[in-house]
Parts: C-alpha cells; sequence; structure tokens
C-alpha cells in the first residue's frame, strides 16, 4: 500500500478526478485503510461542495445599481 | 546527397570535427558499445554535447539495455524503418550492428528486399508491422493494433518498448535527414518493396485498419502506480510543472525508459544557452500540430503560456504561426521545422543558409534540429501509447487547416468546449460591437450581465467588500475607454475581467502591506500539510443554518492571502474551470492547481473547529 506522503502527493489530482485508474486504485485502498487521509480527504470534499453550493458573496444586483449609474452619468456627459 | 558539413556550410559554418577529449566521455563510451566506432551523427552534434549526451541516454535506454525485446529484434526493428523512410544512413549503419550481432547478411538483404517474406515469425512480423504502421502516420494507431500485439501473445513490456524503439527510430532519422551525416560505412542499396509508399497499407492482417480509433480511449498498456517519494524523477517533474503529465505516468511499467527520457528532454529543452525555451517550445508546439497530435498540442500550449505568452498567441503558433506576433527570425525558424518535421525531403542546406542569414548560430540551428527530432519521438511515443491529455486541447486539428501552406487558416473550437472564441461564438459579440461604435446603452446591457463576475475577481484579489465596489467604478470606466482595441480573440466577459484585475491589482500597490498575486510557488506552498485531522460532521450544512455556514466561509475566504484567495474564488465559487482561471489571471495550469489545494487546505483549517463532529453532536 502506498504511504500517506504518496497519498498527500497525489491529492491535488484526485480531488480534481484527474487521475489514472491504477492510481486512483491505489489512492482508494490507502484511503480505506488509513482514517487520518480518509478524515483529510472526507472534509476537504466537503469544504469544496460548501464553497461551491453555499451561494457566499452573493450580493442583490441592485447593490451594483448606483455605481453602474454613477459610471453611466460620467460616460453620457464625458465619453472620452 | 549533401553531408553534413554540406549542410551547416549551407549556414556558413563548419561544425564538423573530431571530438575532442570533454566529448569522450560517457556518451561516447555508450555509442562506441554499441556501433563499436563513432559515428558521423554524432560528430555532425558536436557544436551541443549536451544533446549528444541525451541522445546517448535515450540509446542506452530504448535499444542497448536487455529489456523484453531483444537486441537483434529491436535493431531488425530499426532497419526496417530506416529503410521506410529510404534513410540510407540509417539503413548502412544498422546493417552494420546486425552483422555485428551475428545476423547473416543474406538475412538482411532479404528483410529490405521483402521483409514479409524473410522469414520472420509471425508474431515478429506483426510487431515489425506495428512498428512501421506507428512510424509512418503514428495518429492511424489504435487500441486495436495494441490488442492485435497481445493476442499474438506479446506482453505489454514487449509492447512499450516496440513503441519506443520505434519512437528513437524516428529520431534518429529526423536527425539524419537534416544534419546529412556522411557514411560510416558502405551504402547498401534500397529495395523498392520496403520503400515507403503512400498508397502500401501495413499487409498484416493481425493489425488492424483503426481510422476510427477516436472512439477507443487509452492508455493501451498498463501503467502501475510509480510513487513520486520512491521515483525521485517524479517529484522533480511535479516540483517544475506541478502536476505529472500523463505522458510520464504511461510509462510507468518502464522506469528505466522513463529515467532515460526525463535526462534527455532537460538536457534538450531546458538550458538557454542556444535557443530561447520559448523558441523551442514554440518548435515542440508547431511540429506537434502538423502531426496532428492534440495531446503533444495542449502540453505545449501550457508550456508557452506559462513563460509569458497569452492563451491566444499560443493557440495562434498553433494553428498558423505566420499570422502570430512573433518575430520574423523565429517564424523563419518555424519555416525550416516544418519543412523538417513533415516534408523532410525539402529540408535542405540552403534552409540552414537562411537560418543563419537571420543572425542564429550553429548551435542555435543543431538545437533547432534536435529539438524537432525530439518531439517526433515524444510524438510517437504518445500516439503509440494512446496517452490520454492532461488538459483539454485547444484547438481540434485538421491537416488542411494546420499551417497551411497556401490556404486561409480556419481557427476550430473544438466542440462543446469554449476555449479559443471566434467573435461569432460569444453571446456578446452583438452589444460589444455596438459599443465599439459608441452606443452607451449597449455598454451598460454588458456591464449589467458581467456585473457579479468582475465583482467577485476584484473581491478575490482585494479581499474587502467595500474596496471591491470602489475598484468597480475604476474597471468600468477603463473598460469603456479600451473597448475599441478588443478584437474578439478571447470572450468579452475574460477580458473584462483582465481589466478588473489590473484595477484591482492597482489598488492593492497601493496599500502598505502588499499582497502579490505574482509570487512563485515556495517550497512552503508545496509542502504544505493540514493540522486539522479531526473528522467532520456526515453533513454540516444539516447542522448549521445557511448564514451561519455562509458567513462562516466568507470569512474564511477573505482570510486567505490573496494569491490562493483569488483562485478559490474562480475556481470554487465562480466554478470557473482550472483553465479558464489560469486564463483569467494569466497563470499556468500547474501553478493554479497549486494554488487551488494549498487554498482549499487552507480553508478546511479555518472551517474545520466549526465543523467536526465532535460540535453539536453531530456525524460519526
Amino acid at each position: 500500500m502506498i504511504t500517506c506522503d504518496e497519498f498527500f502527493a497525489e491529492f491535488a489530482d484526485y480531488l480534481e478526478n484527474q487521475v489514472s485508474l491504477e492510481v486512483r486504485q491505489e489512492l482508494e485502498l490507502h484511503l480505506s485503510q488509513c482514517r487520518a487521509c480518509h478524515v483529510l480527504y472526507d472534509s476537504t470534499r466537503k469544504t469544496i461542495r460548501i464553497v461551491s453550493e453555499s451561494n457566499s458573496f452573493e450580493l442583490p444586483q441592485n447593490i451594483f445599481d448606483p455605481i453602474i449609474e454613477r459610471v453611466m452619468a460620467k460616460l453620457r456627459t464625458d465619453p472620452s | 546527397m549533401h553531408s553534413s558539413q554540406a549542410f551547416l556550410e549551407g549556414a556558413g559554418m563548419n561544425i564538423r570535427g573530431e571530438p575532442g577529449p570533454e566529448q569522450e566521455s560517457d556518451p561516447f563510451v555508450v555509442f562506441r558499445e554499441a556501433f563499436g566506432f563513432i559515428p558521423n551523427f554524432l560528430t555532425a552534434q558536436s557544436a551541443l554535447p549536451r544533446v549528444i549526451a541525451a541522445h546517448a541516454k535515450l540509446e542506452e535506454a530504448v535499444c542497448l539495455r536487455d529489456g523484453a525485446i531483444s537486441r537483434v529484434h529491436k535493431e531488425r526493428i530499426l532497419l526496417c524503418i530506416a529503410a521506410d523512410r529510404r534513410d540510407n544512413y540509417w539503413v548502412a549503419l544498422n546493417t552494420e550492428v546486425l552483422i555485428s550481432l551475428g545476423v547473416p547478411e543474406d538475412h538482411i538483404d532479404s528483410l529490405l528486399n521483402d521483409y514479409e517474406h524473410a522469414g520472420i515469425l509471425a508474431p515478429d512480423l506483426a510487431l515489425l508491422g506495428f512498428c512501421l504502421k506507428l512510424s509512418r502516420d503514428s495518429s492511424s494507431v489504435g487500441l486495436e493494433d495494441v490488442e492485435a500485439l497481445r493476442a499474438q501473445g506479446f506482453a505489454d513490456e514487449a509492447i512499450i518498448e516496440a513503441v519506443a524503439v520505434t519512437a528513437l527510430a524516428v529520431y534518429r532519422c529526423t536527425l539524419s535527414v537534416a544534419l546529412r551525416p556522411e557514411p560510416d560505412v558502405k551504402r547498401r542499396n534500397l529495395c523498392p518493396k520496403i520503400t515507403r509508399r503512400a498508397d502500401k497499407a501495413v499487409p498484416l492482417s493481425v493489425v488492424a485498419d483503426t481510422r476510427h480509433k477516436a472512439a477507443r480511449r487509452g492508455p493501451y498498456v498498463r501503467a502501475p502506480y510509480l510513487s513520486p517519494i520512491t521515483f525521485e524523477h517524479f517529484a522533480i517533474v511535479r516540483k517544475s510543472h506541478g502536476f505529472i503529465p500523463n505522458f510520464f505516468r504511461a510509462q510507468t511499467l518502464r522506469p528505466d525508459l522513463l529515467e532515460a527520457q526525463l535526462q534527455a528532454l532537460g538536457s534538450i529543452l531546458l538550458p538557454e544557452d542556444a535557443l530561447t525555451r520559448v523558441q523551442k517550445e514554440s518548435i515542440l508546439l508547431v511540429v506537434s500540430a502538423l502531426n496532428l497530435n492534440s495531446y503533444c498540442v495542449a502540453v505545449h500550449c501550457i508550456m508557452l503560456r506559462g513563460l509569458g505568452l497569452s492563451a491566444e498567441e499560443a493557440d495562434q503558433i498553433a494553428v498558423d504561426y505566420r499570422l502570430s506576433n512573433l518575430p520574423k527570425a523565429d517564424m523563419a525558424l518555424l519555416d525550416f521545422v516544418v519543412k523538417l518535421g513533415t516534408h523532410s525531403s525539402e529540408c535542405s542546406p540552403e534552409g540552414a543558409g537562411k537560418l543563419a542569414s537571420f543572425g542564429f548560430t550553429r548551435e542555435q540551428i543543431l538545437e533547432c534540429v534536435v529539438v524537432t527530432a525530439i518531439n517526433n519521438f515524444a510524438n510517437t511515443l504518445q500516439m503509440g501509447l494512446g496517452i490520454e491529455p492532461d488538459f483539454e486541447p485547444p484547438l481540434v486539428f485538421e491537416k488542411t487547416k494546420v499551417n497551411p501552406s497556401d490556404a486561409a487558416t480556419t481557427l476550430m473550437p473544438r466542440e462543446g468546449v469554449e476555449q479559443l472564441v471566434e467573435t461569432s461564438q460569444d453571446g456578446d459579440a452583438e452589444l460589444v460591437a455596438q459599443a465599439q461604435c459608441g452606443q452607451l446603452e449597449a455598454f451598460e446591457e454588458l456591464v449589467r450581465r458581467h456585473t457579479r463576475l468582475i465583482y467577485r475577481a476584484l473581491l478575490a484579489i482585494l479581499g474587502d467588500a467595500a474596496d471591491a465596489q470602489d475598484a468597480m467604478q475604476d474597471t468600468l470606466l477603463s473598460a469603456f475607454k479600451h473597448i475599441g482595441r478588443f478584437q474578439g480573440r478571447s470572450k468579452f466577459s475574460t477580458w473584462l475581467v483582465s481589466i478588473a484585475r489590473n484595477a484591482a491589482l492597482e489598488r492593492l500597490r497601493g496599500r502598505r502591506n502588499t499582497e502579490s498575486l505574482d509570487q512563485r510557488e515556495t517550497e512552503e506552498d508545496c509542502g504544505f500539510r493540514p493540522r486539522q485531522i479531526a473528522a467532520w460532521q456526515e453533513n454540516p450544512e444539516q447542522s448549521h443554518s445557511r448564514t451561519e455556514i455562509r458567513q462562516l466561509l466568507e470569512a474564511g475566504v477573505l482570510q486567505l492571502p490573496a494569491k490562493y484567495r483569488v483562485i478559490v474564488m474562480l475556481r470554487d465559487v465562480e466554478q470557473l474551470s482550472t483553465d479558464e482561471v489560469a486564463r483569467q489571471l494569466g497563470l499556468s495550469v500547474p501553478a493554479v492547481k497549486t494554488r487551488l489545494l494549498r487554498g482549499r487546505l487552507m480553508l478546511r483549517e479555518w472551517l474545520s473547529p466549526h465543523l467536526a463532529a465532535s460540535r453539536k453532536g453531530a456525524g460519526q
């Protein structure tokens, strides 16, 4: 079985689903037997899911209206 | 027949000469062992000893070392490919080697006369047919061909070796076509039956016609896991590239071959004592495009971007470098390699002379030849092993539409993927055209479409909501001022984000403690290891309100250093692809991947105390 260091060396590509079948099999065997790496993988995957699905930094469109209106007013008076 | 001397004299130079004491070192020992003397194709390269050393590594690993295929079988393949390519130099040299290995001359003559009826056993004939097919048109080889070899009893170890031997033959022949070494031994006549004819299919029923191979995926041979911890060359590759390309992963069955290739590639491609890296990557890109090798095209586009070219510039070099912004001298260099790489018979001393008139030195011209040869080596290996792309290729290539000699170029975006964008494909194109004519309403509509994207890009860099809103105004004014310069060679939204990025960076520079987006990856970045090892709740979203999670996350993202924050924002919050993030930020894909992992892990560290299973009694 691969070591934790070897698992971590492949971790970024594994998260992005960019590993070959052979590498994936090795990583998943390791995950099934190493609690620390399993925790790391599970929590990182959840982090990505939360970031992707939380609608964070979502601002109502109208918050930008004053900015856009200011810019357009300036351009109408001085388009150069 | 021009000699190598004539070839380089065409460039007004003479690089021939007996190897000096320095060159009598290891590489020459390898060749002396292989051939019994130092062949002329080596002395023709004596201006750059490092490329001779690189060649020696390849010869030793691929040909001389005992492997799954015997030396005689390998030499037979090398001979037949040389004959197929009408390469008199290598036919003569290979013949001598076979004789020295105890192969009767009449058998060699039979091979050259009609290898199909030279008394070769059926499996060996199948292997030879496979290698010839691969060397003639690497894009025609598919999984079916490899399966046909397996059916003949060949193990994957033998198949990978046969592919490597074919690649070596292509490398050798590319060199000899350009360098035109004087024959070392008496030249043998080539027989018409083995000469290359476009209409002659490989006559082996066991080798399938695989023109439809696109549906079959590679890699074709087993690739056992090889760890970057135990195989130090992988660690080096990961450090320099940010990842280990599939090109190397697919060859793990033969670590010795891999090691030789990595050393050879490093010796040829990395030094800048002759050509620059941009020049070399441009050569690799152009010849790969001509070989219709979209794997290598994608890799070299990425490499060029890593060396500072824009994605559009790199794509343009692949599609038609004559329409790119390259200096005229570099275009002449590429004209030369196009002839060498694809129309070898047109490669002439006059071509080298033309390069000299552009100021290229003998070392540079020689390196140009060697880079083309190593490119053909890599292209052959990639196609022969069916290695899957690391990145989505930027374009689909067709023979008639890549660097056409007499036709206008057509850009061909790959179906379903928005990479290189023609104006007609960008939904903003019509509004952009109107805005460029000064129509303010059109500009306002464009701005409203992309406000959120701009804001997130600004926030990602500045890390402060109020600052981001201020920078928004600067961005919009700057976009209107410069919209006339937008030429539609990228998506309008990409261009807009680049304006936002510049506006944000300008503000960032005005701060006392400047955060930089451009710092290179450090040891710390690559070696970052998480400290929090407590398991998380099964469904953290269920034990916290959405608002709680959102606030926690936003605080976590904003505390990240800018170089990680911007990647996490664009990749995970904005859901752009890794490649798109790289384009938006002008970074290489490997750099984005390294920073993305680090940013995600830092964010995980931030969230862990709040979402661990022990809190709120959830999970486990």
